[in-house]
């Protein structure tokens, strides 16, 4: 096919702004999925993206359009991760790409995902074409979308479609569009193959398979690419496209996406961004915009039932299959036993990895506090990172500490800014502008520590605006500051899993905040326990546990003694599944309860 | 010797003991089963105490409580069988029966008298009218008080009155009246429940349903009340919920508190005797197959190991004010793991739970409210390996 015939485009929008409906639409319309094999949503697959309405792995398709220009079309849609913590997967994503639709909900008008978005299609020089969804909503707002187009987005307002996902309307528009605004493939005509890595996935039965966008030259079984980041040289069993099944081709062209298997047996050997290109006649610079991907959150994960560590280790070398940003390795822990130090590109990250291991693998796990990546200087030493609080040097070695910041927009309701403004302070943030969106709503771009917004500032941020704010977020600069360990003692027994590293005008209040949760959450105990908050042994918070007030049967005679025994020993068995430190026995989800303030 | 003897009127919503309707083939099997289930059980020594329970024992006629009595009597060591002496046993120590308010009739007293009892259990519950209703029960406060006047009047060696508390809708002043009202009676022993929850009862059906609330520190105040009042009105407690005057306590159910062997007859009677601990099945017809087949302690039936042993002793004694001596137990057991023990022994009395004096481990107030805790505690360390 004629390389002048294919459209690489990608669907971009903020959370439940009707991304997934509308792709849903434009598989049906192209009859690529026939109507009745449509499940609603039929790209999001795993259960947790449906339920969650967002995309964790890309899905991209390939779909065939006669346009009204009497010439048939190949398009390939890439269906992209929708949320922050994957930005850098659809940056690689919108690279596959040369235009983009951005979708606008007609009765939430433009929020900070859509900006973040369209900025990011404008840095990989996409055409967009705004799409402004929902419009058969009783409470769409049609001109408020236009205004906000051009005043925030700088798109001009005639250039926008006005569609419907759910009720089939301006689909032909879209596609219309799709063929006419966005240009046809770029550096095809590169004199050497280069292919785009923008995904890949582990199937038991066929090793790593590798989602590529064919930039220039070929790609077909036989072949050896070479990995341009590594090196690294594999060979290639198959190549197919996305209809959305993989479905096998001879050979992936110029302005292809599709997939490529090969002899490379680990994921983590494919790297999203990266560039392949054959080894007969092989390219010498890379496509642009390749980094490693780093993970920016840490936290222990631990299995509840120690004999569960086989498989929780298990679990998570299959997760790791499918998902090269995902990072582990075995630590142990005085309180929790042995589990797995593990590293995550943000917290919805985190807790798409927790519930996986949980739903799809069964394993009930416990979680540490999550922790980010300080820089540790200490006298007459290198920087080191430290992620995990137990292993901060002794203070008195320490030059300083930096934290990683974030650049957030905030996009909030006028009357929620005062609110707002005490909750970027106390989370140790400044507010750097603030921009008007429109008579109701301004955008505030704040720099905070990556830390403060860790466990709960996304749920704050939408308990006080009553779910109107969002917020983006890229990260920034490390910036040195004065931090502390916080360690939680148990009865004087100080609680690796519960210690933090925070700043220190703030290790008070939250201690204190600590351990009063941990008070309440430890059920009353037989003994007299202590919950102490400690800096460096400096207590700077106590509470007390409850203490059991009555559990005595009454009547307890020759003939009941074996039916007490039998309570006796479910009482004991009760206590085994708890975790004991110390003489305390804490109830597994005390650890996960307390994070979650 | 215990004798369960199954026969309930009514079911009252707290009871989970096993009962049925009493017919007049039903306690001739009874009878008949009794005496051939204790030509099944070996008799080492003389029995010492007995105790009828239920059930409701009072419900049997008088003929029929002769007859029980004398299958009784002949396990009580003695060869003599010719009435009407007192005590047919030198060593029989206490012959207790429980006995339902609205049974108690002189015709029955005068049986029991006859065949020797010596301690009549009456299970009063409440003296609020409002509150009897509420529990089931189908006894008035007249007849517990025209009741308790008969068995007096019968002149039995010792009386038991049986009082709840923790009773839903009940206040704290009821229970005080109710206090007051069994004192002013003088019997020689109290025992006083706490309402338990137990499963398939009428109140658990309650408590699921959400009609009837647990207030665990109410019910632990009226613990309280319960123990500093009792004393002062000169019941001693000597177990979690049971007081007596001086000379009182029940001899039966100490000896089974100290682990000692009891037999038991009947339907659902548990026994522990010659190193196994079980129970009869809890049904009359089945029962009674069983016992024609030779069969008895067919429930729960485990092997008294050393280590059971002591572990109960520790579990069920430290229910009593007197407590466990250690010296003793360690001295009767000891191969038990009791590094452990002792660490455990340690923190409860570091805590302000149990107090060790020469010896000897009691729990303290605040402990005795934490028995079931610190049983699951012993339960827990008596788990551990024994440590080299």
């Amino acid at each position: 096919m004629d390389v002048s015939l294919t459209r690489n485009f990608c669907i971009i929008a903020h959370v439940d702004h009707g991304k997934t409906t509308l792709s849903d639409r434009l598989l049906e319309h192209t009859n690529t999925v026939q109507q009745r094999v449509m499940t609603d949503q039929h790209l999001d697959s795993m259960d947790l993206e449906k339920e969650r309405g967002i995309t964790i792995k890309s899905h991209p398709v390939t779909m065939t359009y006669p346009a009204k220009d009497g010439r048939l079309y190949k398009l390939n849609l890439a269906d992209t991760p929708g949320h922050v913590d994957f930005s850098y997967e659809v940056s690689r994503s919108l690279a596959a790409c040369e235009g983009a639709v951005l979708l606008i909900d007609a009765a939430q008008g433009v929020e900070a995902q859509t900006v973040a978005n369209a900025h990011l299609a404008t840095a990989q020089n996409l055409k967009i074409i705004p799409v402004i969804n929902k419009i058969d909503l009783p409470s769409a707002n049609l001109e408020l979308c236009m205004k906000q187009l051009e005043d925030i987005l700088m798109i001009p307002a005639e250039e926008a479609i006005l569609a419907s996902g759910k009720a089939g309307i301006g689909i032909v528009d879209i596609l219309e569009a799709v063929v006419k605004r966005i240009p046809p493939p770029r550096w095809s005509e590169h004199p050497h193959t280069r292919a785009l890595v923008f995904d890949s996935l582990y199937d038991s039965y066929r090793g790593v398979i590798t989602y590529a966008r064919v930039f220039s030259g070929a790609i077909k079984a036989g072949d050896q690419i070479v990995l341009m980041s590594t090196n690294q040289k594999a060979d290639v069993k198959e190549v197919g496209i996305f209809t959305p099944k993989m479905q096998k081709v001879d050979v992936l062209s110029a302005g292809d996406v599709g997939y490529v298997v090969s002899n490379i047996k680990d994921t983590s050997e494919i790297k999203t961004g990266d560039t392949l290109t054959l080894s007969r006649n092989p390219a010498t610079v890379m496509l642009p915009g390749y980094k490693e991907v780093r993970p920016m959150v840490f936290c222990g994960l631990y299995p509840l039932e120690s004999n569960d560590y086989e498989k929780l280790k298990a679990a998570l070398g299959r997760l790791r299959l499918n998902d090269a940003a995902f990072l582990y390795q075995s630590e142990s822990s005085v309180a929790l036993g042995f589990g797995f130090r593990c590293g995550f590109l943000g917290l919805l990250h985190m807790e798409i990895i927790q519930e996986r291991i949980r739903r799809e693998h069964d394993v009930e796990i416990i979680s540490t506090y999550p922790s980010v990546v300080y820089r540790v200087k200490q006298h007459g030493h290198e920087e080191i990172e430290v992620d995990n609080p137990v292993n901060l040097p002794d203070p008195g070695t320490i030059d300083y500490i930096s934290e990683p910041t974030i650049k957030a927009a905030i996009h909030i309701p006028n009357e929620a800014m005062g609110d707002i403004l005490s909750l970027v302070m106390e989370k140790r943030g400044t507010v750097e502008h603030t921009d008007t969106l429109d008579t109701t709503r301004v955008m505030l771009t704040c720099v905070m520590p990556l830390n403060e917004i860790l466990v709960d500032f996304n749920d704050r941020l939408k308990s006080i605006t009553h779910g109107y704010g969002s917020m983006d977020y890229e990260l920034g600069a490390y910036q040195p500051s004065d931090l502390v360990k916080m360690d939680i003692l148990i009865n004087a027994d100080p609680v690796d899993a519960f210690a933090s590293i925070v700043h220190r005008d703030k290790a008070e209040g939250k201690g204190r905040a600590l351990c009063e949760k941990l008070a309440e959450i430890i059920p009353p105990q037989m003994f007299k326990v202590a919950i102490q908050a400690a800096i460096g042994g400096k207590i700077i918070a106590r509470d007390n546990v409850k203490e059991m007030r009555k559990d005595v049967t009454s009547k307890c005679y020759g003939g009941d003694i074996s039916r007490k025994r039998k309570l006796l020993d479910k009482q004991k068995e009760g206590k085994k599944k708890m975790k004991q430190i110390g003489k305390v026995s804490i109830p597994p989800d005390a650890f996960i309860q307390v994070l979650k303030n | 010797m215990y004798v369960h003897v199954p026969f309930c009127a009514s079911t009252c919503d707290f009871c989970a003991f096993y009962q049925t309707s009493p017919t007049a083939d039903g306690v001739e099997g009874f009878l008949s089963g009794i005496e051939e289930e204790a030509n099944l059980v070996e008799w080492p020594r003389p029995v010492t105490t007995v105790f009828w329970g239920g059930g409701t024992p009072g419900l049997l006629a008088p003929t029929d409580i002769i007859r029980l009595g004398a299958i009784i009597q002949r396990r009580l060591g003695s060869v003599s069988a010719t009435p009407p002496s007192e005590f047919r046993s030198p060593q029989l120590l206490e012959w207790t029966v429980e006995l339902a308010p609205a049974s108690v009739t002189d015709a029955r007293l005068a049986a029991l008298k006859e065949i020797g009892v010596t301690r009549i259990s009456m299970g009063v519950q409440s003296f609020q009218p409002a509150l009897l209703d509420a529990l089931g029960r189908q006894h008035t406060l007249d007849q517990v008080m025209r009741a308790y006047g008969r068995i007096r009047t019968a002149g039995f060696a010792s009386v038991n009155l049986d009082l709840m508390f923790a009773l839903p809708g009940q206040t704290e002043a009821e229970w005080n009246a109710d206090i007051d009202a069994a004192v002013a009676l003088a019997p020689d022993h109290l025992s006083a429940y706490c309402l338990t929850f137990e499963e398939d009862t009428k109140l658990w059906v309650k408590l699921s349903a959400g009609r009837v609330k647990l207030d665990v520190e109410n019910e632990a105040q009226l613990y309280e009340t319960t123990w500093a009042r009792l004393a002062g009105a000169g019941y001693a407690q000597y177990e979690v919920s049971n007081f007596a005057r001086p000379g009182h306590a029940c001899r039966h159910n100490l000896a089974t508190w100290h682990m000692h062997e009891w037999v038991g007859l009947g339907p659902s009677a548990a026994s522990q005797q010659g190193g196994l601990r079980g129970a009869n099945i809890a049904d009359l017809v089945e029962w009674r197959a069983r016992v024609a087949r030779g069969a008895r302690m067919t429930e729960d039936r485990v092997a008294l190991t050393p280590a059971l042993l002591l572990e109960d002793s520790l579990i069920f004694g430290l229910r009593m004010n007197a407590g466990v001596d250690l010296n003793a137990l360690r001295h009767r057991y000891p191969d038990a793991p009791w590094s452990t023990v002792d660490a455990l022994v340690q923190r409860l009395a570091e805590d302000g739970l149990a107090l060790l004096e020469t010896g000897r481990l009691r729990l303290s107030d605040r402990g005795r409210l934490l028995a079931d805790a610190v049983g699951a505690e012993i339960m827990e360390s008596m788990d551990e390996p024994v440590s080299a």
